[in-house]
């Protein structure tokens, strides 16, 4: 057996392969894209993002990146030349409040990419999820479920690859013990000086704290 | 001795008949003279196709049991009406009593002739041959007309059309007989005689119709005994006749049938049109509660839709499938699609994703496949594909695709996109509106300046308060902004005034909460900014 072939083995895990990941999209916040292995949000893969209370500012986290996304003439999926030029639709699966409308245009996103999810159990909504994710038209899936076993995280991952698309997993703090397929995992706390950012895992990256982010 | 049979012209030109043949029929007044109307052959040549289907009452019966005999009541004993191949392998013959059939062969399976399932079953079969016409007519309850003068160049010719039409019947599972003439009446004596006859030219005709015997002409059995009685049995017997005697024998309606045959009275018939919607029944034999089967039931009647919607290039945006229980109220199932669409496999996707969630109180015995509206397709241009990758990574559907497999799943109103209203209360200053139909991507924006909230609450709640200052989970709110006075709203009766604020509570986290200055001054939270 060559050892080409052994290489091509998937149970084989090279740290060298990790390192030519590619460039994450800038999230707006300079002193957090220095900290994530692509220079900003890992595309097509899973991010959590857990958090204690809704509005700690989770949203405002994401809304530059989510902003470029959605107003991007073409979402391209990588290796096409941009066949169809469609920008990236955002969905919102379950999303625990009503998105603003108003708010979401000052923040400089496409209304018109907007698609609103609103599942009526926790298997609709990853079903849901997995379809929006798998279906190559949405930029990002915004996801609020209520358990997320290993597995779910998993599937989430591999149908974000599969779409080229980028997850994102809102999930409440209790889930920092469980084990995830997620390539990014953040936590938000709110300090006296602001909101810090817990960056628990990335791929390709390591554990970080930033203080005062928001 | 064809000279006897004349042409309306003709015989007013030799007025009077031989008198050999006035003592055939020797009746002592002449009879009134049915003349036809002098009508000079119409200048456009047409062509009839006749589809005769002598086996219907067996073919409409859709039966996957094997020997199998359709049976008819006569005179209140149940008659024997046509057997499938199996069943007359043992016996089994028309006339029978269906005990002596049952008989013969105990595993027959009977089945009562219904004339309305043969009547659905030709209206299917002429909706399905106006593909190849525009003209198609159903002639008699077991025959159809096709005109297909017009469309002998469109088809390559009369053998090409012709192989596609018998091909198209075989593959249905009818066996028929056809012909082809130029008068509808010729064409259906032709193909009831058995005959595969092609008759293109007129003078043709004639010589042809001679030929065939009485039986081809479906009259009724005591005229032809009669007619036998005299000798007569081929249609060029009749034709020798003197007309005023057989007209008077045998009523004016055979003459002027036989006119009609030859192409000396025009023969006007009723154009079938289909229906513009679609429906469509499945009818089980015995209750399912097979799933799969079901689900193989829906793809066939999709498939039919399909083909109906293409015959007329047309597209559809609902469908409707209603799955019959003997005992319960059918099960009703709604699919949406956001563009007009006819394609059975993604209908039949839709229908798969809604079918899972479905709960069937019982089997089914039957499945209705409806349509709703129908709008024309819009064509669209196929991408001009010159990479040598072939696309490999092609977005698998588009969103309105995605949408529609998400509504098909979860429901009607649980998927929105948004929407912007020009409003300054901040409840109707957006809406939701449906994936499906076309929104308005609104090009409104809003005034900068005063920041809104990412989050917004559906319903304000009311803050508890702690000597006149907001409260919110058991501390005080610190005013970080405002007030910003929203008012007014007197045109629908849902008037506000209130002050906005922006706060932030203990935890860090900024609301938007407002001070009601109507009635009493409560505080309400109305958003978090996220």
């Amino acid at each position: 057996m060559s050892l080409e072939k052994l290489l091509e083995n998937p149970r084989v895990w090279r740290g060298s392969s990790q390192l030519d990941s590619r460039p994450g999209l800038a999230s707006g916040y300079p002193k957090l894209d220095r900290c994530l292995p692509g220079g900003g949000w890992p595309l097509e893969a899973l991010t959590e993002i857990l958090i204690g209370q809704y509005g700690i500012g989770e949203l405002r986290l994401l809304m530059p990146a989510l902003a470029q996304l959605s107003s991007e003439e073409t979402h391209a999926p990588h290796g096409d030349s941009g066949d169809y030029a469609e920008p990236g639709w955002i969905a919102w699966v379950a999303p625990p409040f009503q998105p603003y409308a108003p708010a979401l245009q000052q923040c400089g996103i496409d209304l018109s990419r907007m698609l609103i999810v609103r599942p009526k159990d926790d298997s609709e909504l990853l079903w849901s999820a997995e379809q929006a994710l798998s279906s190559g038209t949405c930029a990002a899936v915004l996801l609020w479920p209520d358990k997320l076993d290993d597995q779910a995280s998993r599937r989430l991952q591999l149908a974000a690859e599969k779409g080229h698309s980028w997850a994102i997993a809102f999930r409440p703090l209790a889930a920092r013990q469980q084990p995830s397929a997620a390539a990014l995992r953040l936590e938000l706390q709110s300090t006296e000086r602001g909101t810090r950012v817990h960056i628990l895992k990335s791929r390709g990256g390591r554990p970080t704290v930033l203080d005062n982010l928001l | 001795m064809s000279r006897a049979w004349k042409s309306p012209v003709a015989a007013r030109d030799t007025a009077p008949t031989p008198a050999a043949q006035q003592q055939l029929l020797p009746f002592a007044e002449p009879a009134p003279l049915v003349t036809p109307l002098s009508v000079t052959p119409t200048a456009v040549r047409r062509l009839w196709f006749c589809i005769c289907l002598p086996n219907l009452p067996l073919e409409a019966c859709r039966s996957s049991h094997e020997a199998f005999a359709i049976v008819e009541e006569q005179h209140g004993i149940h008659r024997v009406l046509q057997t499938d191949p199996k069943a007359a392998a043992a016996g089994v013959m028309r006339g029978q009593s269906a005990n002596a059939a049952l008989a013969l062969l105990p595993a027959l399976k009977l089945e009562e002739r219904s004339p309305v399932r043969e009547q659905q079953v030709l209206e299917a079969l002429a909706t399905w041959l106006e593909r190849f016409s525009s003209f198609v007519s159903i002639a008699e309850k077991d025959v159809l007309l096709l005109e297909i003068a017009g469309s002998l160049r469109l088809f390559g010719g009369l053998p090409s059309l012709r192989q596609k039409i018998s091909q198209g019947l075989s593959q249905q599972g009818f066996s028929a007989a056809m012909a082809i003439a130029p008068t509808p009446l010729a064409a259906t004596w032709l193909a009831r005689a058995g005959r595969r006859a092609c008759i293109r030219v007129e003078e043709n005709l004639a010589p042809a119709l001679r030929k065939l015997p009485l039986a081809c002409m479906n009259w009724p059995a005591g005229q032809r005994a009669s007619l036998a009685g005299m000798g007569i049995s081929t249609i060029g017997d009749c034709l020798r006749l003197p007309r005023e005697g057989f007209a008077r024998r045998f009523g004016v309606e055979r003459l002027l049938e036989l006119d009609r045959a030859l192409g000396q009275l025009p023969d006007p018939r009723d154009s079938w049109r289909a229906a513009e919607r679609f429906c469509a029944d499945y009818e089980m034999t015995e209750e399912q509660s097979d799933r799969d089967l079901l689900l193989n039931i829906c793809r066939e009647l999709l498939s039919s839709h399909e083909q109906f919607l293409l015959a007329r290039q047309l597209g559809t945006q609902r469908l409707c499938f209603s799955f019959f229980h003997l005992k319960s109220v059918a099960t009703e199932l709604y699919l949406g699609s956001a563009l007009a669409d006819r394609s059975a496999a993604r209908w039949f996707d839709l229908l798969t994703i809604r079918f899972d969630t479905v709960r069937l109180p019982e089997p089914v015995i039957a499945v209705r496949l409806r349509s709703g509206l129908s709008q024309a397709l819009q064509a669209e241009t196929a991408r001009l594909c010159f990479s040598s990758k072939g696309g490999s990574q092609k977005r698998r559907y588009s969103i309105a695709q995605l949408a529609e497999r998400l509504i098909a799943r979860i429901g009607n109103h649980s998927v929105n996109a948004l929407g912007m209203v020009a409003e300054h209360r901040p409840e109707y200053a957006w809406n939701a509106q449906d994936p499906l139909s076309d929104w308005s991507s609104s090009t409104l924006t809003t005034q900068d300046g005063v920041r809104r909230p990412l989050w917004m609450l559906p319903k304000p709640t009311l803050l508890a308060t702690d000597d006149g200052y907001p409260l919110h989970s058991g501390c005080r709110l610190t005013l970080l902004q405002g007030p910003e006075r929203l008012e007014t709203g007197w045109w629908d009766e849902q008037g506000i005034s209130r002050d906005y604020y922006t706060a932030m509570n203990g935890a860090g986290i900024r609301l938007w909460i407002f001070r009601n200055r109507q009635r009493t001054p409560d505080w309400y939270l109305h958003g978090i900014f996220g």
